[in-house]
């Protein structure tokens, strides 16, 4: 416990005490300050949350009675072949919305700390610009783009692999992919504009050392850039990640999850158990799994990426 | 060891010239110190050596080979920089071992190398650190250990000392200069301190504004500065300067004040001069001598500072006896007239 002595505690003439910065009368005040925010947060935050955690052990279509039903709900989400299905399409899209965007971002900074780049404030608000588009927007107009008649379409065929041909966003084997795509390409100007920001940070004496001491190109990346850039790959992973795995707008707005099921993810599972076939009880099983999911993997993120020196 | 042979050396940024036709002879196993005022063009000149900057013209020579399109890693020379430059996540060993293990060399060799270095360097017990957990001594010695290592033919330092403190720069100047003597290597050294230029380099290049001024042995720079910019730069405090011309064979300032002269150069009377003393130069009392009003005193235990007007010029004297004189009182001081330096008026170079 600290303790420092008052200025002018009992006033002048006295001795002066010292004053306990924590203690039990301070204590409380301290709570009164946080209250309004605290009130709110619980009201908000913490009681939906408390309540998707009851519902996740009851069977409720959202207008009856909730019958009381134990584990059911998490053991159907555990057995369930198409839910299973849909976290592995979850992670799956973990590659598309966090990895290829970090190795991208990655890969234009590699090159930007070799190459002077001109223009490279035009060039990162370009990049940006998916990041500040409206999803519904973007899924808009990739859906015109993967269409059978689209502009991808189009390109193979003047090349001469019209064979290649398809509804991208309707065939059961590049539905997914097609879905996970959009998500790099909405990702990475975020993991690239945070990591030009990081490697701007980095003393460029450290690549003159680097290169005095005989590093290329790759080697260079490896032991300059990359060490510099933990911290930022750090929140670029948490965030991409997270989006990756709450995915819901840009499925709902190109496959609604289709064909079949190959494009399902979490949040539209989810979303169709509280809503559409009014399963209340297994809809928030779902989600307290996808939270813990999520608050594993950004846990596991943040501890492996955490800086050393 | 190696020689560095610099000729015409320029550097151009589009309209800019930054070096200006720059020639020197960096002897093998000599420390050459660089330095100017900051923007002079000296550490220019050390990258340009190092290879991080292009030449625009001229030649760098390495052990008589030329080195202007040699990249940075191939022409075997170590840098220590002003930041340190060390890798924030590697240790210690591992710093210093980065460059031997680019080159593949083995972890056995390596280690023996770097455990030579930390010897020498007393980083020894250090060596698992990481950057972050040692102080900007240490860090420093790091970066020279990680220099020592490659076993260069030149060591090139960039203002190596500018981050520490007073005192510990004063040791690491120590320090540097023991390991000179220890490795007998070549050293090309950047600085803007003059103190660290005259206490460490076997040969002083003075630059200013993209152009030497003037190179030598230290105490040549001090005892002969060649021209006005040079006497002012070395030494500390700078030398004191007063206008006027030389009349019936002593020297008159322009407010009047006449000065001891033991020899006048020949075409010298009449044209406008400047007088040159340095305030270490001056002495208490003595026959002959010229009245100085006190305006401060700094009283610095072994010697006593004294700032005062001789006429309407500023003085600066420095002498070992202690002064009680006040504010506003009159000293007498002595220039010794063996220690004058002439400088034309027109030129600023010396007579």
């Amino acid at each position: 416990m600290t303790e420092v002595p008052s200025r002018n505690a009992g006033g002048h003439g006295q001795a002066e005490k010292p004053v306990r910065l924590s203690g039990e009368p301070f204590a409380w005040r301290h709570l009164l300050y946080l209250a309004p925010g605290l009130a709110l947060y619980a009201l908000f935050c913490l009681w939906p949350v408390i309540q998707t955690i009851q519902f996740s052990f009851h069977r409720w279509d959202g207008i009856t009675d909730a019958r009381w039903v134990g584990l059911r709900n998490y053991i159907q989400v555990f057995t369930s072949a198409q839910t299973l299905t849909v976290f592995g399409n979850g992670l799956i899209m973990i590659i598309f919305y966090a990895v290829l965007p970090v190795l991208i971002g990655l890969l234009i900074v590699a090159i930007m700390t070799r190459i002077r780049i001109r223009l490279l404030s035009v060039f990162r608000t370009v990049l940006f610009l998916p990041q500040i588009l409206a999803t519904v927007v973007v899924a808009v107009a990739w859906r015109w783009i993967y269409a059978y008649d689209g502009p991808i379409n189009a390109l193979l065929s003047a090349v001469g692999l019209g064979s290649l041909s398809r509804a991208w966003l309707g065939d059961f084997d590049t539905a997914l992919i097609s879905v996970g795509l959009i998500g790099t390409w909405i990702n990475f100007g975020l993991c690239m504009v945070l990591f030009i920001g990081g490697a701007q940070k980095i003393d460029t004496q450290l690549y003159e050392a680097a290169r005095l001491d005989g590093a290329g190109p790759f080697q260079e990346f490896m032991a300059v850039t990359l060490p510099g850039l933990r911290g930022e790959i750090s929140i670029a992973l948490v965030l991409t990640v997270t989006n990756a795995l709450r995915n819901f707008d840009i499925v709902w707005n190109t496959t609604s999850g289709g064909p079949g099921t190959s494009t399902l993810v979490p949040s539209y599972l989810i979303y169709e158990g509280a809503f559409i076939t009014r399963n209340v009880g297994f809809a928030a099983a779902a989600s307290v799994v996808l939270t813990v999911l999520i608050l594993v993997l950004t846990g596991v993120i943040t501890r492996l990426m955490r800086s050393e020196d | 060891m190696a020689s560095v042979e610099i000729r015409n050396l320029r550097k151009s940024y589009a309209t800019t010239h930054v070096i200006k036709d720059v020639s020197i002879d960096v002897d093998d196993g000599q420390f050459v110190v660089l330095v100017g005022p900051s923007g002079c063009g000296k550490s220019t000149l050390l990258r340009m050596i190092a290879g991080l900057e292009t030449i625009s013209g001229g030649e760098v020579q390495i052990d008589g080979a030329v080195m202007n399109a040699v990249p940075p890693k191939e022409r075997d020379i170590a840098m220590v920089f002003q930041n340190y430059a060390l890798y924030p996540h590697m240790t210690v060993a591992e710093n210093m071992g980065f460059s031997l293990k680019l080159k593949k060399v083995s972890k056995a060799e390596i280690r023996a190398k770097v455990e030579r270095a930390a010897d020498i360097l007393s980083l020894s017990h250090l060596l698992d650190r990481r950057p972050k957990q040692l102080s900007g001594g240490q860090r420093q010695r790091v970066a020279m250990g990680r220099a020592i290592v490659r076993d260069p033919k030149v060591f090139l330092f960039d203002e190596p000392l500018s981050n520490l403190d007073a005192k510990l720069r004063v040791q690491m100047r120590t320090e540097i200069k023991a390991l000179h003597q220890r490795l007998g290597s070549t050293m090309v050294y950047v600085t803007h301190d003059q103190i660290e230029a005259l206490t460490m380099a076997d040969k002083i290049v003075l630059m200013n504004d993209g152009r030497v001024e003037q190179m030598g042995p230290p105490l040549e720079l001090y005892d002969r500065p060649a021209n006005l910019f040079v006497a002012s730069f070395i030494g500390s405090p700078s030398m004191n300067f007063f206008d006027g011309t030389i009349e019936n064979g002593a020297f008159r300032t322009t407010s009047g004040v006449v000065l001891p002269l033991a020899q006048i150069p020949s075409g010298a009377e009449g044209r406008p001069l400047v007088y040159g003393i340095r305030p270490e130069h001056l002495q208490l009392g003595g026959a002959g001598g010229v009245a100085v009003e006190v305006a401060v005193i700094e009283p610095a235990g072994s010697e006593t500072q004294l700032y005062g007007k001789l006429g309407t010029d500023d003085l600066v004297g420095v002498f070992r006896e202690r002064l009680s004189a006040r504010p506003g009182e009159s000293v007498t001081v002595t220039p010794s007239s063996e220690q004058v330096h002439l400088f034309d008026k027109a030129t600023g170079n010396r007579l």
